[in-house]
């Protein structure tokens, strides 16, 4: 196997001297490097904090990656310390060695979705308060836009999606009323702001009524106790996911992953150093368990555990939420015993809190996942329910039916 | 970038739609991405209740592609113009499907690449603080998009008075209210669908000086 660096042809060597700049932030190049002796490091100023923030780049390491890809500015500045050697690689280059290993592209990949997923969350937690909306109005929208435009092939299409993902929305028996006016070849009105008084289908409000499911009832505790695990878990799926492979990688390429994680993770970086703020914690178990690595993000969600910490509404969210979340991982590492337990915890201890109504839908998932189809549909009913309306309740109803054999 | 991909792949992942047709509504949840075999797809988006042009995609191109990484209702409506051969992906399918496809997954190394950049970008303008500024830095983010732009001299950037709000995470009336003033003194003029920059260097270096000295 030609591994990596020193194979390809064309690839050129640069030597520097010590305190030489490889490349500046701002610079323009399309060059990706990889660190073949000495030291290099990498400079980034902090968006949120305006911080300079260094990062050592190992030997093996790529850098200059996400810009030259991306054809953009240099986002750091790249300063050798001792005599250094790196190989210099065009995309082209660049393509041409990962390409003969489909884990080195798709573990970077998943680093690099995992960077834009903290950045795009970011980005809405800034916009936050004016970014409020509820999709199931927006799509209606869509639809009557389209409607009023007279495009009614679209507009059909986005009430369907309307009736198939809420169909219980505000606007569901309107949508259904549309459908109908389509198939049957009405046209649009001119006007169909106000007038829809007609004797529309359900009035969509039922629902609420329904609505039953105000504390954790008895059932619930039945459940827990007759989920017959001991003969049930042996069948519970173990997530395939295979994130531990990479067994043939040269070193190089081996080292790689750790670039990816160095350079790249510049401006927000959760270091997965342990610290014991729930909030760093927290940051550190969501990147693990973004990665994939869940018993490493299950020791930091039991560590926030045992931190109890409840004082500040933040804490007390972090704490719900790790109970949540170590429940997740659990059902990742195929513990199905495990994570029932601590879902229940938040279904018993966390009356109103956000972290309630996922729950739920978890255990139903459990209860699938270990073939008790009865009390998997019991929970996802409960999850259909519940109010606010929102994607859970649909996918709540997408697993009823799955289950339902429909 | 040519893909070779057999035709059992197309049997187990094809997808085949008529011209006029929608591949995805704007706030749908998203669960799968497509990768375009051939035709052409337009992106659209509303706006202030408009259907807004976003791009037009084809063989080759890759959409949906933030289904990969969270469940998050679309952000955009994807619309074949003409007769479109797709491949479609469902998230669960995207580790085993990344494993014996590296080109693909080379080609959404170098979109989520892009994705980042641009991400960061809008970001750093939502970090500014005063209204002023973050309309400055709209206008600089979307000249440096466009390769084409003598930066040099005045520039002309295809842009609404309601898109720059939405970049700048400001309302449509603050946003109104600074380009208002930025064409008082002289330093844009307003039409339409468009906004003449007359010297774009300018806003470069008092949002670069402004955004430094915010730390301090």
């Amino acid at each position: 196997m030609s591994n990596g660096a020193g194979g390809p042809s064309g690839i050129i060597t640069r030597t520097y001297k010590s305190g030489s700049i490889i490349y500046f932030e701002g610079d323009k190049s399309e060059y990706i490097y990889i660190l073949k002796a000495g030291k290099v490091f990498l400079t980034t100023i902090k968006l949120d904090t305006g911080e300079e923030y260094k990062e050592e780049v190992r030997q093996g390491e790529f850098f200059g990656v996400k810009s030259a890809l991306g054809k953009y500015p240099r986002e750091d500045t790249a300063q050798t310390v001792g005599n250094t050697t790196v190989l210099v690689l065009t995309p082209a280059d660049f393509e041409r060695l990962v390409l003969k290993n489909a884990n080195v592209v798709k573990k970077m990949l998943r680093v690099f979705s995992n960077q834009l997923r903290r950045i795009v969350k970011m980005e809405r937690s800034v916009l936050g308060e004016t970014e409020i909306v509820n999709p199931d109005a927006e799509l209606f929208k869509i639809g009557e836009y389209y409607y009023k435009a007279g495009v009614v092939k679209h507009a059909q299409y986005a009430y369907k999606r309307y009736m198939e993902y809420y169909p219980d929305g505000e606007k569901a028996a309107l949508a259904m009323k549309r459908i109908r006016g389509i198939d049957a070849g009405e046209p649009a009105p001119p006007d169909i702001g106000g007038h829809d008084a007609g004797p529309a289908p359900a009035p969509p409000k039922q629902a609420e009524a329904d609505f039953s499911f105000d504390e954790p009832d008895q059932s619930k505790e039945k459940d827990m106790i007759d989920f017959d695990d001991s003969t049930h878990e042996d069948e519970a799926p173990v997530p395939s996911r295979s994130a531990s492979g990479g067994t043939s990688l040269s070193s190089e390429m081996d080292d790689f992953f750790a670039d990816t994680k160095a350079p790249a993770l510049d401006d927000f970086d959760a270091d997965v150093t342990m610290s014991d703020s729930p909030r760093d914690l927290n940051d550190a178990a969501d990147t693990s368990f973004g990665r994939g690595n869940y018993p490493m993000a299950l020791e930091m969600y039991q560590k926030i555990i045992s931190l109890n910490r409840t004082a500040s509404p933040e804490e007390k969210k972090l704490y719900e939420k790790a109970h949540f979340d170590a429940g997740r991982c659990y059902i990742e590492m195929g513990k199905p015993k495990e994570a029932l337990d601590l879902m229940s915890k938040v279904l018993r201890n966390f009356t109103g809190s956000p972290y309630l109504k996922p729950a739920i839908f978890h255990i139903g998932m459990i209860f699938e996942s270990v073939n008790q189809k009865e009390k998997a549909i019991t929970y996802y009913n409960k999850v259909l329910n519940m109010s606010p309306k929102d994607k859970l309740n649909s996918d709540a109803l997408t697993k009823i039916k799955q289950l339902q054999g429909k | 970038m040519a893909m070779a991909l057999d035709e059992r792949f197309f049997e187990k992942f094809g997808v085949e739609y008529a011209p006029n047709e929608i591949i995805f509504c704007e706030w749908e949840p998203g669960n799968e991405f497509y990768f375009i075999q051939s035709g052409n797809v337009r992106i659209v988006k509303f706006i202030q209740n408009r259907e807004k042009n976003l791009s037009v995609l084809t063989d080759g191109d890759v959409f949906g592609e933030m289904a990969i990484l969270e469940e998050q209702p679309r952000s955009a409506t994807a619309i074949a113009i003409d007769h479109v051969k797709l491949l479609k992906f469902h998230r669960d399918n995207f580790d085993t499907l990344m494993a014996g496809n590296p080109q693909l997954a080379f080609k959404l190394l170098v979109i989520f690449s892009k994705r980042i950049y641009d991400a960061k970008r809008r970001l750093m303008i939502l970090l500014l603080e005063e209204p002023q500024l973050k309309v400055m830095d709209v206008l600089v983010m979307l000249a440096e998009q466009d390769p084409h732009l003598d930066l040099q001299n005045e520039i002309t950037l295809q842009v609404t008075a309601q898109d720059v709000a939405r970049w700048a995470g400001l309302t449509e009336d603050d946003a109104q209210k600074e380009l208002t003033h930025l064409s008082r003194t002289d330093k844009i003029e307003m039409f339409g669908d468009k906004i003449v920059v007359k010297k774009i260097r300018e806003f470069q270096r008092l949002v670069a000086s402004r955004r430094k000295s915010m730390y301090q």
